[in-house]
């Protein structure tokens, strides 16, 4: 190979052609991967918290539906507002184990102000008497009607619902409650989308004692020290490993926030975090989403390396082209008049030029043509030429 | 005899020997060396640079040295 020919020259053109298009493809693909996968991970974030809304206002519509029930049967009515608290229970307790198989784990009746103490929790009737003086338990005291949001309290952190109770004769008699762990959610999410979820309760709004015994009841590791500003209250995932946040909850978006890419072996994954915010409006908590984009990634390495074969296929397939019209063109026909010209300075004075087109070079044969006719004719006027004849 | 003659027949007799083609041999020589080699005559006047070139163009064409 002659690395200053034209040949060489136009095949390194090539070469280059076809490196910058496969870089340039990968570079493509690579920032279309990356973009795609900020927004797989932001609609993960996106669909998460929907779906999070959608389970809360059901479940919130739940519970105000079966408060609204539970004020119109008289047994139970009739039970608060003699303050019975042994009979309110007869009367309640079969109907809390069938909602307990629906998710509300709390229920409560709270007395009237000014105390506005437990009366009865049916999830632990021997604990009573005591004043939660939650913010929803102040503001039904302020509004007299139905409050809902999150409160994080000492059964954890529940959606719950508060609203007045009536006597039969329409006086206040005190208020029930009911609540659903917000922890059960997140498996309920879980098998609706795949994804895998994390509850996470800031440190702000969780004592470390509570903690400590929300642990030894549950018998759980006591995960306290795992993360600076958060405890992990709940997760789908079988390890915490997955849950990577240095963040303050308070600092999150309202929107939520996509996080980073990762891989863990073969498997390709996108996270995020939305808050939570309880009835005060505080970010008491967040959502943690991880959601597997192995199979995006593996479609977008199909589709790349079956963009990179066909950019180097029709790469070389052009550069046969190019290289063959070349030849055609233009080296056959210049290795033509070098050959004439040899033979002509080698005597055989016959050898004529053929022209073969009009075009660059044809201009460049008919020339070198016209050229060897006068070289001829001044030949034949050479004294030396005359005696060889 | 002038030396330029005596080096065109040497050239022939290489061609020949070796059953080259005569025209295209001749014709790579002329090119390189700027003469036309079925011109060069034993009048032909030795003039040492012309010398000098055919012999290396020689060198370059046929591989030997003269």
């Amino acid at each position: 190979m002659k690395w200053n020919s034209i040949r060489t020259k136009v095949l390194a053109a090539l070469a280059a052609c076809l490196l910058a298009g496969v870089t340039g493809t990968l570079i493509l693909l690579h920032y279309s991967f990356v973009r795609n996968s900020e927004a797989l991970a932001s609609e993960s974030v996106n669909s998460a918290q929907r779906l999070f809304r959608i389970l809360e206002a059901r479940e919130t519509s739940k519970m105000a539906a079966v408060a609204d029930t539970l004020v119109m049967n008289p047994e139970v009515r009739d039970a608060f507002a003699a303050k019975d608290r042994s009979r309110l229970l007869k009367v309640t307790a079969p109907l809390y184990l069938k909602l307990k198989e629906q998710g509300i784990t709390n229920w409560l009746f709270h007395t009237p102000e000014p105390d506005m103490s437990v009366f009865l929790r049916l999830h632990a009737p021997a604990k009573f008497g005591d004043r939660l003086d939650r913010f929803m338990d102040r503001e039904v005291l302020r509004t007299h009607s139905l409050v809902v949001g999150n409160e994080l309290a000492k059964a954890g952190f529940a959606v719950r619902i508060i609203r007045p109770f009536y006597d039969s004769h329409g006086q206040l008699t005190g208020y029930v409650e009911f609540g659903e762990e917000i922890g059960r959610f997140i498996h309920e999410m879980k098998s609706q989308t795949g994804d895998d979820y994390g509850l996470l309760l800031s440190k702000r709004f969780v004592s470390r004692q509570f903690w400590t015994d929300t642990n030894a009841s549950l018998k759980r590791r006591d995960n306290w020290s795992d993360h600076p500003n958060f405890v992990v209250a709940d997760n789908t995932s079988a390890t915490d490993n997955i849950i990577q946040f240095q963040g303050d909850l308070a600092m999150l978006a309202k929107q939520g926030t996509a996080l980073e890419r990762f891989n863990v072996g073969n498997s390709v994954f996108v996270r995020g975090i939305f808050p939570i915010f309880d009835a005060a409006n505080h970010a008491a908590g967040a959502m943690f989403v991880v959601r597997d984009i192995s199979g995006t990634y593996l479609a977008m390495r199909n589709t790349q390396n079956l963009l990179v074969l066909l950019s180097v296929v029709s790469l070389l397939l052009g550069a046969l082209l190019v290289l063959t019209l070349l030849n055609r063109l233009v080296f056959r026909r210049l290795e033509h008049i070098i050959g004439v010209a040899t033979r002509v300075v080698g005597g055989d004075y016959e050898s004529e030029i053929l022209v073969g087109s009009r075009d660059e070079i044809g201009r460049f044969e008919q020339l070198f043509e016209q050229f060897r006719c006068v070289f001829v004719d001044l030949l034949a006027n050479v004294p030396e030429f005359q005696e060889r004849k | 005899m002038s030396v330029l003659y005596e080096l065109r027949g040497l050239i022939e007799q290489k061609i020949k020997a070796d059953g080259l083609d005569d025209v295209q041999i001749k014709g790579e020589i002329g090119l390189r060396s700027g003469r036309l080699i079925s011109l060069i005559s034993p009048r032909t006047p030795d003039d040492p640079l012309a010398i000098a070139k055919l012999r290396q163009a020689v060198k370059e064409v046929l591989k030997i040295s003269l």
